[in-house]
């Protein structure tokens, strides 16, 4: 029996040691030409780097703060199974290591930035799309309804079918608002047109962003119901989408979310079918919050990166969308000017 | 099988069809029994039944496999790391030996040096989500359209068919909305329609499991394994062996689950099993530890996840309240016919809840639109785990030569 609990001993450890090996990867690069001390702490939600969208968004501004600014980076996972607890000690050795500015992607931080943010006052910290209220946090929130309502007005100018369809991962307020947005959008265009919409799980079901199978048979229900143009915010799950506009075949179109993803290596087999992507400038927000500590001017409060900041915007790659360019640039110049107010909800 | 099992096989199948075909002339909703969503529930189902028999395997022979999910991961795994390089049936091979490794890891635990079986499974499935994520990183990285988290595209896909002489005059026959003839149209046509060659090695797998375990000597020395092996060690039985051999079947089995997730997406990702190995385990107590049973659970959970995601308006979600109090009445009755009243009558006016909740409202909130499914989910496990009866030895680690 006590050969049995060693053997049992060996294998838990063996575990844990490799689900550490998981849940952090780091890469730390030293810089070259200008050169800076500021050390950057950055801690990606979920898998980090490699998802072909939000992730590795937030990568593109740190590399650039690296070539350009010349700053030193450590980056971090919270890894799939993460908690609050583990959430924040990540955080909390970043800060304590001396990185600063710390940056958290995405709102699954919140209440553990909240906590590690009020014991490391002389530390800027910054959440991506999310807001915490503490003096030292920068909140990059993007109005990703205001680009979203692009996405929506190429959706319904694209559509032949006057119906359209939109994906979304777990069904909380920030997806929501990517919702109202694009269906707001294509009212502007066509107010008789048919959107369907569907969530991949509810407000704490973190498998929402990881079920392409679940979101192409919702995308194929949609198409076989007539839409002929779906957009996904839906993380990993938009896949789904992209495979089931493939299958559906010419005359049908998929909107990507985030990233440009019709320039994603992973999706080159489905190119052909991203009309365009609302494009969600998180390499915008974490350059220019590093930037801020560089010039010694952290960026602090909410930080809205909406289309007149340059924040949101719609993917042009892709020459299919060129027809539908001029409804959508007048549409953001209505919204710049503030005579078309987008909702959230 | 006896006349008697037909007959009970048939009655079981024919309340079914009269119930989905009552709730689709009510709810005018024809996707409710429409050949689309019957394949597309065949192929949520796949995933799962395949762990829940996999469940079977390991449990009959006396061993609880709680590692289940750790054992599809690997499987996912495989098929990333084989698929994009190889083509799926590579995949499709690599996932079933990670898988099986991961059934050998817990056989090699559980039996060899008898850890407790809940920890071993739970280790598995520990060492399993830290280890793909480790060789992700390791492997994925730097391949093009690879990453820290997922695997470059799988090359290829595994053949589907559809056998447009028997599908297409049935969907058109479906279209006509015709009470029970339609839907028996409909569901059949599905079983044709866009049918994966997987689908079939699973179904295959079920017949093939029912009868290897039940009808054969090597069955019946598997499960003496599993009830009582004390007494099988005393006629010679290799028992050790027999919890070997299925433990690490039962991990090809999961793995095999594991590889159609990844090769369906084409790609495998972290986290991509999204808990099919825990729903798999439930189908499997649902199931009585019975392939039969088994699969029927597997479709279940397959069906209901179908109508939630096909729904465009919601309306979906009113057919299964209704669905649901249907299937609580028919139990209800059932209950108050085998004498066992009080419950029979709980159940009957929590299906007239569910009626007037039908009748009041034309459409419910996406709150309930996401609940109701797991709601009807929990009320039909509630019901059926009244007459369950595990193997006897489950999860009584054995040590040669002791008594018991």
């Amino acid at each position: 029996m006590l050969k049995g609990v060693k053997i049992a001993s060996v294998l838990a450890a063996a575990a844990l040691v490799l689900a550490g090996c998981g849940s952090s990867g780091d890469a730390s690069a030293s810089a070259t030409a200008p050169t800076s001390s500021v050390k950057v702490g950055m801690a990606y939600d979920q898998d980090g780097k490699g998802d072909g969208s939000f992730n590795d968004a937030a990568y593109a501004g740190l590399s650039k703060a690296q070539t350009d600014l010349g700053v030193q980076i450590k980056e971090v996972n919270s890894g799939s199974s993460a908690t609050d607890a583990s959430r924040e000690e990540l955080l909390t050795l970043l800060a304590q290591d001396g990185y600063n500015p710390v940056i958290a992607v995405g709102f699954a931080y919140s209440t553990a930035l909240g906590n590690v943010a009020a014991k490391f006052p002389d530390t800027s910290f910054a959440i991506v799309d999310s807001v915490v209220d503490q003096p030292n946090v920068g909140n990059l929130v993007f109005a990703a309804e205001q680009g979203s309502y692009l996405t929506g007005v190429i959706a319904a100018s694209a559509s032949k079918s006057g119906h359209i369809g939109f994906i979304g991962g777990m069904e909380i307020d920030l997806i929501k608002a990517f919702e109202a947005g694009y269906v707001q959008g294509a009212k502007s265009v066509n107010p008789d047109i048919t959107i369907d919409s569907k969530y991949m799980g509810a407000a704490g079901d973190n498998t929402a962003w990881n079920v392409p199978d679940k979101a192409k048979a919702a995308s194929a229900a949609m198409i076989g119901n007539g839409a002929d143009v779906i957009y996904a915010a839906a993380g990993g799950s938009g896949l789904g989408m992209f495979q089931a506009v493939k299958e559906a075949g010419a005359g049908h179109w998929a909107i990507g979310v985030d990233s440009d993803q019709y320039t994603v290596p992973a999706l080159a087999d489905y190119k052909d079918f991203i009309l365009t992507s609302m494009l969600k400038r998180v390499d915008v927000a974490v350059y220019d919050t590093i930037k801020g500590v560089v010039d010694g001017a952290p960026l602090v409060g909410i930080q809205n990166f909406d289309l007149s900041k340059d924040g949101v915007g719609y993917a042009t790659s892709n020459s299919a969308v060129e027809p539908y360019k001029a409804a959508a640039d007048k549409a953001a110049a209505d919204i710049k000017a503030g005579t078309i107010t987008v909702n959230t909800k | 099988m006896n006349i008697m099992r037909q007959q009970r096989l048939l009655g079981i199948f024919g309340v079914a069809i009269a119930i989905l075909s009552i709730t689709r002339t009510f709810t005018h909703n024809p996707d409710l029994t429409s050949a689309v969503t019957v394949s597309q529930a065949l192929g949520f189902a796949v995933p799962i039944g395949l762990a829940g028999l996999a469940g079977i395997w390991s449990e009959r022979a006396g061993v609880v496999n709680i590692g289940l999910e750790g054992m599809m991961i690997l499987g996912t795994f495989g098929a990333g790391w084989a698929g994009y390089q190889w083509g799926a049936w590579a995949g499709l091979l690599a996932g079933i030996v990670m898988g099986a490794f991961g059934g050998l890891l817990l056989a090699i635990a559980s039996v060899t040096f008898g850890v407790d079986q809940i920890i071993a499974g739970t280790a598995v499935n520990l060492l399993a989500t830290g280890l793909t994520k480790f060789l992700a990183i390791l492997l994925f990285t730097d391949v093009v359209g690879g990453g820290q988290a997922q695997s470059p595209p799988i090359k290829g896909t595994l053949p589907s068919f559809t056998i447009e002489a028997i599908s297409s005059p049935l969907i058109a026959l479906h279209a006509k909305d015709i009470f029970i003839v339609s839907d028996v149209a409909g569901v059949v046509a599905g079983l044709f329609f866009h049918l994966s060659i997987l689908t079939v090695i699973t179904v295959a797998l079920f017949v093939f499991t029912a009868w290897l375990l039940w009808k054969t000597r090597f069955g019946l020395r598997l499960r003496s394994a599993g009830e009582n092996p004390w007494a099988a060690d005393s006629l010679g039985v290799n028992v050790n062996r027999y919890k070997y051999m299925a433990v690490t079947f039962s991990g090809l089995l999961a793995g095999l689950g594991g590889a159609y997730l990844a090769i369906a997406a084409t790609i495998y990702r972290n986290g991509q099993t999204a808990g099919r190995g825990f729903i798999g385990l439930a189908t499997m107590i649902f199931g009585n530890w019975r392939p039969g049973g088994t699969g029927a659970g597997a479709i279940m959970f397959g069906y209901i996840d179908t109508l939630r995601l096909i729904d465009s308006d919601n309306k979906n979600v009113r057919g299964l309240i209704l669905l649901g109090a249907l299937v609580l009445f028919v139990i209800a009755a059932a209950m108050i016919r085998t004498s066992r009243r009080a419950t029979g009558i709980g159940f009957l006016l929590l299906g007239g809840v569910m009626i007037g909740g039908f009748m009041a409202a034309s459409n419910f909130p996406p709150e309930v639109a996401q609940v109701a499914p797991y709601i009807t989910t929990l009320l039909v496990l509630a019901t059926a785990s009244q007459n369950l009866r595990p193997p006897a030895a489950d999860g009584v680690p054995f040590r040669k030569g002791e008594g018991h």
